[in-house]
């Protein structure tokens, strides 16, 4: 792992070069009923071979904030408002239509929940698979279906020569998983976003592909965002892990400490309300209410109506991402609470 | 049931009684015997030999059946009054529909579901609509499964337009207003539409529904999959409630272990069309002797990261086969460790394993392998 120095900013790990920063990023979506903002104000940031998780449930901006690094979102309705994206040191939001696709593919490619509504149902995957290098690279289509052959195997999609002329419908839900990580990986990018890549999946093929992209990453050294709403999956790989809530991140700590030191209320509250395979609990810990309505974040912290600690100050002022000074636990960590020292103390 | 028939016969020629009484006598107490226990509780739901096939036809004009999909071939099981059993499977192995087939709403092509001893399976006409009314419905899909053109007090006020006798019209709106309060909702919301309830919110609206007919049986296909996490243990805790102030039976089927763990008091696992195995909860958690149980409970990510190096993980190789053409002997030999020559030529039998029967202890429960082995993968 190359070890720049880098600038000491607000979120980061010193000492690892940074891939991606995302920096005080807003956007909206407008629509006939008002604006909905979903996300408010997301810094994050990924080094080289770090896998970062990002957890939040539906409506959380954790989607939303990948389709902006990817600059695939659809614009209208949405408008980013705000904020940078840097990516390798350039400020992707200023660049123009023709560089900012060229950074696809080669730079950063996205693995998508639901494989079999991403693949075009009328060209085989070989196809598919070589158009990367058809378009990107220029290679001859003779050239590229042996690339692609080669991309298959290196998936394990058994029988990758006879199954080069398939058609998406001809494979299972794992193995077109599989074909959406090759695809991705084809170009050899150094930033992977995986949105919820394992969540259509039984678990018996979860885990998998969760390995095998798992080992992609190791041997290609890439960024790894990983997008989920399973508490499980990102224990088992990630390195570190950003909670979201209505569009803000409300934490960030290394995975091993999050678990056993959560410092904001709504993370402690996600751990305690799933049931754990290893337990057999009696009544679970359920967060009280429901996620805000974007159009009508709640004053103060978004979190504040759900929380068993609010008090007065919760309710008017937007909580910093405070830096999580305790002792024991690592240095890196950032908590969105007003209390979130009276947090660990109750939980740690 | 081979085994009781033969008992019968023999018994038939000792005592010279009419064939048919003996032969139910003797199936009745051989099924007693095998899962008659239902966690020791009174059965109120008793599966026997479940067989759903859906025919596969080639040709347009002239139709003729090529081959069947075996979605549910030949599932047994107990449901205890007062009981949840949890039924855990990957897709496409048959557990939605048996789901289905217990309420009725697909019709098995051999088998039978007895509840309280009376076979509902073949019901039809005024017998099926009365025994209906014990056995309810709470779907996967909070969005699809309520109509909404309805308000939340049509939706759930709508079993009582077929069940009358449980609710005179006069007291309907009361009744409705009464199981909005029990399932955590605003009574007020009565002439509210679907889409203004979140997720979490229109399954209790489901909920309630189910409820409008104080059944005895509630099969849940998958309630809460389709929830948010922080909300999921709140639906998750309002059926565990549900069923203490109602004493309410529950089949609750869900791929995710960890919850059905934390909601059954007994649990079956599927493969491709069968259970090969069914137990306590503990039997199957922390002492399960099927390879296949081990593999999916391996599988499942655990929510601790100290628990990720200890862990062994059994990663299964290829895909569930096709139940059109399920392979022979043990279904689940074509991904297992450790098929031998044996697995392909005899189907196991669910049943407490050889190696077990004489053993006293959460090893020993039904599981249809030929080489089981106890093993601990939950740590």
């Amino acid at each position: 792992m190359a070890t720049v120095a880098s600038e000491a900013s607000a979120s980061g790990s010193p000492g690892t070069s940074k891939l991606l920063e995302v920096r005080d990023l807003h956007v909206e979506f407008r629509t006939r009923d008002g604006v909905a903002k979903a996300v408010n104000g997301v810094d994050y940031s990924v080094a080289e071979g770090e896998t970062l998780a990002v957890l939040g449930e539906s409506g959380s901006g954790k989607s939303v904030t990948a389709q902006a690094i990817m600059g695939i979102l659809d614009m209208p309705p949405g408008k980013i408002t705000g904020g940078e994206i840097l990516f390798k040191g350039r400020d992707l939001l200023k660049l123009k239509g023709e560089e900012r696709r060229k950074t696809r593919g080669a730079g950063m490619a996205m693995i998508f929940q639901d494989a079999l509504s991403s693949l075009n149902p009328v060209l085989s995957v070989g196809q598919q698979l070589g158009e990367m290098y058809v378009v990107h690279q220029g290679m001859s289509r003779k050239d590229a279906k042996a690339k692609a052959i080669e991309l298959m195997d290196r998936v394990r999609i058994p029988a990758a020569k006879e199954r080069v002329g398939q058609y998406p419908h001809q494979f299972s839900g794992g193995m077109r998983q599989r074909i959406m990580i090759a695809m991705a990986m084809a170009l050899e990018p150094s930033l992977i976003i995986a949105d919820e890549p394992t969540t259509a999946l039984d678990v018996t093929v979860q885990a998998q592909v969760m390995d095998l992209l798992a080992e992609l990453r190791r041997e290609l050294n890439m960024g790894l965002i990983l997008i989920t709403h399973d508490l499980g999956v990102v224990a088992d790989v990630a390195d570190n892990i950003a909670v979201m809530y209505a569009g803000r991140i409300v934490e960030k700590a290394p995975v091993h400490e999050i678990y056993r030191a959560p410092a904001h209320p709504y993370t402690r509250g996600l751990l305690e309300s799933i049931p754990r395979l290893d337990q057999k609990g009696q009544e679970l810990y359920a967060i009280k209410g429901l996620p805000p309505n974007l159009m009508h974040i709640p004053p103060g912290c978004a979190f504040n109506p759900r929380c068993p600690m609010a008090r007065d100050v919760c309710r008017t002022d937007v909580p910093p991402l405070y830096e999580v000074a305790y002792e024991g636990l690592a240095a890196e960590r950032r908590s969105a609470c007003h209390f979130w020292k009276e947090t660990l103390d109750a939980s740690w | 049931m081979p085994h009781g028939e033969h008992i019968s016969k023999k018994q038939l020629e000792a005592e010279g009684e009419s064939a048919r009484q003996l032969m139910d006598k003797a199936r009745a107490e051989h099924e007693f015997a095998a899962h008659g226990s239902a966690g020791g509780r009174e059965p109120i739901l008793q599966v026997r030999g479940l067989v759903k096939h859906y025919p596969l036809t080639q040709g347009i004009v002239i139709r003729k059946q090529v081959g069947a999909v075996k979605a549910v071939d030949g599932v047994d099981f107990d449901l205890g009054q007062g009981e949840t059993l949890g039924i855990v499977g990957e897709s496409g192995c048959g557990k939605s529909t048996v789901a289905k087939m217990l309420v009725n709403l697909e019709r098995p092509t051999a088998g039978e579901i007895r509840y309280k001893g009376e076979d509902i399976s073949k019901l039809s006409g005024r017998a099926l609509k009365a025994v209906r009314r014990n056995i309810q419905m709470v779907f996967q899909d909070p969005y699809t499964s309520l109509n909404p053109r309805m308000t939340v007090g049509d939706i759930i006020g709508e079993p009582y337009e077929i069940h009358p006798e449980v609710a005179p019209k006069g007291s309907r709106r009361q009744r409705v207003q009464e199981l909005l309060d029990v399932v955590g909702l605003n009574p007020e919301y009565i002439n509210r539409y679907p889409h203004q309830f979140s997720g979490g919110q229109r399954q209790r609206i489901g909920i309630a529904r189910g409820l409008a007919l104080r059944p005895e049986i509630i099969v849940a296909d998958e309630p809460v999959s389709a929830l948010d996490v922080s909300v999921q243990a709140q639906v998750v805790n309002l059926l565990d409630r549900l069923q203490n102030e109602f004493d309410l039976s529950y089949v609750f089927i869900a791929h995710d272990l960890s919850i059905v763990r934390h909601i059954s008091d007994r649990v079956g696992v599927m493969y491709l069309g069968r259970i090969v195995e069914i137990g306590s909860d503990e039997e199957i958690y922390e002492h399960p002797t099927h390879p296949y149980t081990q593999a999916l409970l391996s599988a499942v990510p655990v929510p601790d990261p100290a628990a990720r190096e200890q862990r062994e993980r059994i990663i299964l190789s290829g895909d569930v086969p096709s139940p059109a053409n399920p392979p022979s002997g043990c279904r689940f030999r074509t991904r297992c460790w450790k098929a031998r020559e044996r697995c392909a030529l005899e189907v196991p039998a669910l049943a407490v394993p050889a190696e077990f029967r004489y053993e006293e202890g959460p090893a020993a429960h039904d599981s249809a392998c030929h080489f089981a082995e106890e093993k601990q993968v939950v740590p």
